[in-house]
């Protein structure tokens, strides 16, 4: 890789509006990434994390492929958290685990009732952020999805 | 003793709860919505719980979930603070059949004082004077105009579930009559789900008296003296003193014994405040009853030495009362200003939004019971009250002298509060001679225009 290229690289970067670039080509990584870059914040999605460098490379169209965003599935009520129907059933999902829109993800028991929460949105299950038969609160954060 | 108790409540009053459990070594949950997640109340107690989105009804008037939150954080008691679900006795109902303390009154004597229109039948039963009244509900406009005739105009147009000054209207003569009792069930079906409306006497220039009371689970039932409360905008108390300025001894021995009658009516429990109206010749009539500590409790913690919402804890877990009639002092007066976020000059519309700077006032004679700090934001979606200031001192004039002082030292901005109103009361020649009636306000901003 030459000065050239690289500086193809940066007029990639540029013309696509990108924040960070990462190749890897015979045994040579690089990796160039914008000075003050600001992570627009949205109500539903968190952290946009790094993409890995065979997603940042792909060039469709001659269009970069956007990062994808995560969705936070958050609590509706105050209750406690069940990642199972009842103590000896399979819990409803498990990190890694693709789901879809309205999928049911977990119980949270309110005064005796058990309420099924669903996925507002179709993903994979990246986190989940809280343990079973812990309190949880209204809005706090119960699994982390990468939307797809 | 309760090991953990859960504040069902926001700004001050949730802020004066968890001071008195620190003090006695009670931890602390707040139960807390969404917009109120950075408060002062969430900062300071053990532990915080949100429990729904900012609207009041979806938190602080959310039942289930107040409960819920009660459940997952293991505690043995809930103290509702005033105004939400304070005085709702389905709630307390609710609170007993989950076996979690409700710190306040039975269900029964919240439903039956809860109807105000039952209070005074109960009232005029037990010998207590009443405000001459319709004595029950009034279904049609034909029945107020006779009843109307017959008490003599002005009367007022109250609603039974009505209270704090809601969903009451004055009529003048038949024709105002007829509108304000077809606006007044109107109004109290939209406020209290229920349209039933009484009629009473209106008494022009009276004062509004309150009498303090505590109750025990023994039967033991004493007064803590007496607030004038006297002065009021749209019915909506401003400032409040102790001692009243029309009490002399022997008054205060008839009013206090009348309202522990009052309260004994309904075997009362834990704190709460008997209305009286009290006319130009010093005649008092009960009015109402509020089964809840009342938010102007701090003047007569200052004048009593008594702690009322650890005396309010301490019935709760079952203790006697520690004091007697005989044991109850009076020593000097206290004045309380309500600091509300509203703008005078603009008909006291709302004024929310963030505090650049908050300046408390100190020094000797000083409280400051507040939840508000700088930088902190004020939200749109409750009431206005930011502070209390409360001044006391061993005479009335050196009170007020204190409170004016205090009012000078306390800045607020950017937003409009109700000090500058504060200020003029205070400077006023009938406040200062203590000679005012409760259309005061009215009267003082009428006159300056």
């Amino acid at each position: 890789m030459n000065l050239k290229e690289v500086k193809q690289l940066i007029d990639l970067m540029n013309e696509n509006n990108l924040g960070e670039l990462e190749i890897e080509r015979d045994g040579l990584k690089i990796r160039l990434k914008k000075e003050g870059e600001k992570i627009k914040k949205e109500e539903m999605v968190t952290t946009v994390s790094p993409a890995k460098p065979s997603e940042s490379t792909e060039i469709k169209d001659g269009q970069l492929q956007k990062k994808e965003g995560f969705f936070e599935i958050r609590s509706p009520m105050v209750g406690t958290f069940y990642r199972a129907s009842s103590p000896n059933a399979e819990a409803f999902v498990e990190p890694e685990q693709e789901i879809e829109e309205d999928q049911v993800v977990c119980i949270i028991e309110a005064m005796k009732l058990m309420n099924e929460i669903k996925s507002e949105v179709k993903g994979k299950v990246v986190e989940i952020l809280v343990k079973n038969g812990e309190a949880v609160e209204f809005d706090q954060p119960l699994f982390r999805i990468e939307i797809t | 003793m309760f090991n953990k108790v859960l504040v069902a409540n926001r700004g001050e009053v949730a802020l004066r709860i968890i001071r008195a459990c620190k003090e006695m070594g009670i931890k602390t949950v707040v139960a807390h919505s969404k917009a109120d997640r950075f408060s002062l109340p969430v900062r300071v107690a053990d532990q915080s719980i949100c429990i729904g989105s900012s609207s009041s009804q979806d938190s602080y008037l959310n039942i289930p979930a107040i409960i819920s939150a009660a459940e997952v954080t293991d505690v043995q008691a809930i103290h509702p603070g005033y105004g939400f679900l304070a005085e709702n006795p389905h709630f307390a109902e609710i609170c007993q059949s989950c076996q979690i303390k409700f710190i306040g009154p039975t269900p029964e004597s919240v439903t039956l004082m809860g109807d105000k229109s039952v209070a005074k039948q109960m009232a005029k039963k037990a010998g207590i004077p009443v405000i001459p009244g319709s004595n029950k509900i009034v279904r049609t406009k034909d029945e107020a105009i006779k009843i109307a005739n017959r008490l003599k105009y002005p009367v007022i147009v109250k609603a039974k579930l009505g209270g704090g000054g809601k969903g009451m209207r004055l009529a003048h003569n038949d024709g105002h009559l007829v509108s304000a009792f077809m606006t007044a069930q109107a109004e109290a079906e939209a406020a209290f789900a229920n349209s039933d409306i009484y009629l009473e006497k209106y008494i022009e220039k009276v004062r509004h008296v309150e009498f303090q009371i505590l109750g025990d689970n023994f039967g033991n039932i004493i007064h803590l003296g007496e607030r004038d409360c006297t002065i009021q905008r749209n019915r909506q108390k401003l400032i409040e003193e102790t001692p009243s300025p029309i009490m002399t001894k022997k008054l205060r021995k008839k009013m206090g014994e009348a309202a522990i009658k009052c309260a004994k009516i309904v075997n009362y429990v834990s704190a709460g405040t008997i209305e009286f109206l009290v006319d130009k010749d010093n005649n008092y009539y009960f009015m109402e009853m509020n089964t809840r500590i009342q938010v102007e409790h701090p003047v007569t913690e200052m004048v009593t030495g008594i702690d009322l919402i650890k005396a309010q804890i301490r019935i709760a877990q079952g203790e006697k009362l520690k004091f007697k009639q005989s044991d109850i002092k009076f020593n000097g007066c206290s004045l309380e200003c309500r600091i509300n976020a509203e703008d005078p000059q603009k008909n006291f519309t709302p004024s929310p939004g963030k505090i650049s700077r908050f300046d408390i006032p100190g020094g000797r004679g000083v409280r400051m019971d507040t939840h508000v700090y700088t930088n902190y934001e004020i939200s749109p979606y409750y009431d206005s009250m930011i502070a209390k200031l409360i001044t006391y001192a061993k005479t009335r004039s050196e009170t007020i002298r204190i409170m004016q002082r205090a009012l000078e030292e306390l800045v607020i901005e950017p937003i409009k509060t109700t000090v500058p109103l504060h200020k003029k009361i205070l400077n006023n020649p009938n406040f200062l001679r203590g000679r005012v009636y409760t259309d005061f306000i009215e009267e003082m901003l009428d006159k300056s225009g």
